[in-house]
């Protein structure tokens, strides 16, 4: 039992000797690739996202840059931002082996967005593909008691924009088929992985493996997963000790899947990385509801009801982190 | 009051069917979603229900636990949409 814990404090998460983290999670990369895995060297795909970048920096610090394989998956719904950030992130750390693989011809073979359309269409029925933008998001405050619904959204060329909660089918149909996008980079991760005998890096943190906001065999399947024990806002402290270009540390965290511009907040964690990091922590190292209430600054009753919310995400995506039953 | 028990009755056994429960285990007044016997996906599988068996539309404004958190708040809402 742990007599000695820290009062909950809005400091609880902040990492004190960031040199000693770092060189630890490089050393372990490093063992888990040559010893366990037994690969010589990391693949890695880069989004100019936060997690992606850091997870880039700590493999070219843990095998050098020269066995580094840096791979853009863009498609025709990425940002062109994501490609040009992951360029600068390649130079950032002397990564020179870096590929583009535009995967939109591979999508387009699956019908990804045709049945992503499709489903959306059946729901907004004015809905165009050509113009309009769409993306799905959940509407409800986290700290709500009953499980989030998702609702489409279609932005129109004019700026009007539709929303209307999704029937289940066409939720699990959209869902379905922008999945694809996720296999589809696994998929060629792998076809690299294999091409030069080494293993593929994962890079969902904490939050996305714990509360399953990752795609199982997706961005779920990898080798070594070097931040999947970080909190949000630490991966940040990470990406500044390490050096990630500070427009990557600035830029708003988004699900780079749908048409429409999505915020994670709105896709899937309903409140901001800043108060979930904290209030995660809380509930796993069982803080009172109303001591965290206290530091941020909300009702106990909110805090019971995220954590309620918490719960119920990680028991609803454990289907998502099991291994095949045999 | 026909009408109640036969709309009761339905959406139990839709809840029992969805969910391999025990009949015993869902009472009018257990908290389905806070008991863990419905998820998230419950939740939306649950709104098809209602929309297929009783062509009741939900909106985003009404997703609130006061109107699915129990069979009996189900049922109260169903009324009120009537």
């Amino acid at each position: 039992m742990n007599t000695t814990r820290k009062p909950f404090s809005k400091d609880i998460l902040h990492i004190e000797n960031i040199e000693t983290v770092c060189n630890e999670i490089i050393s372990k990369l490093k063992t888990d690739v040559a010893k366990k895995l037994q690969r010589r060297g990391a693949v890695i795909g880069i989004s100019g996202g936060i997690d992606s970048s850091v997870c880039m920096a700590l493999s070219a610090k843990a095998f050098g840059p020269k066995k580094v394989t840096a791979i853009m998956l863009p498609e025709q719904d990425s940002s062109d931002d994501s490609r040009i950030l992951a360029e600068k992130l390649a130079a950032k750390f002397d990564v020179t082996d870096t590929i583009v693989e535009d995967i939109t011809k591979a999508l387009d073979g699956f019908g990804c967005y045709q049945r992503r359309d499709d489903a959306i269409g059946r729901v907004i029925t004015n809905f165009d593909p050509l113009v309009d933008k769409a993306k799905i998001e959940i509407k409800q405050d986290a700290a709500s008691n009953l499980p989030p619904a998702f609702s489409v959204t279609v932005i129109k060329p004019n700026g009007d924009i539709i929303s209307k909660l999704l029937p289940v089918k066409e939720y699990l149909q959209i869902v379905a088929s922008t999945n694809f996008k996720q296999r589809s980079r696994m998929s060629m991760l792998y076809y690299h992985a294999e091409r030069l005998h080494y293993a593929v890096i994962g890079t969902p943190n904490k939050h996305e493996v714990e509360q399953g906001f990752f795609v199982k065999h997706g961005d779920g399947g990898a080798d070594v997963m070097p931040i999947g024990h970080l909190y949000k806002t630490q991966v940040y402290q990470l990406a500044s000790h390490l050096g990630v270009p500070q427009e990557i540390i600035d830029r708003t965290p988004t699900t780079d899947t749908y048409t429409a511009e999505q915020t994670q907040e709105d896709f899937f964690y309903q409140m901001p990385f800043e108060q979930m990091d904290l209030i995660w922590y809380g509930w796993e190292n069982n803080y009172p509801a109303d001591e965290v209430a206290r530091v941020m600054d909300r009702t106990s009753q909110d805090i019971e009801n995220i954590y309620k919310n918490f719960e119920r995400k990680r028991k609803t995506t454990e289907y998502l982190r099991m291994r095949p039953i045999f | 009051m026909h009408i109640e028990t036969d709309t009761k009755t339905k959406i139990k056994n839709y809840i029992i069917e969805s969910t391999f429960d025990d009949v015993e285990k869902i009472k009018d007044d257990t908290l389905i979603f806070e008991e863990g016997i419905l998820d998230s996906m419950g939740l939306l599988f649950l709104i098809e229900f209602l929309q297929e068996e009783f062509n009741l539309t939900t909106s985003d404004e009404e997703l609130v636990v006061e109107n699915f958190q129990s069979i009996n708040s189900i049922i109260a809402f169903i009324e009120s949409k009537m």
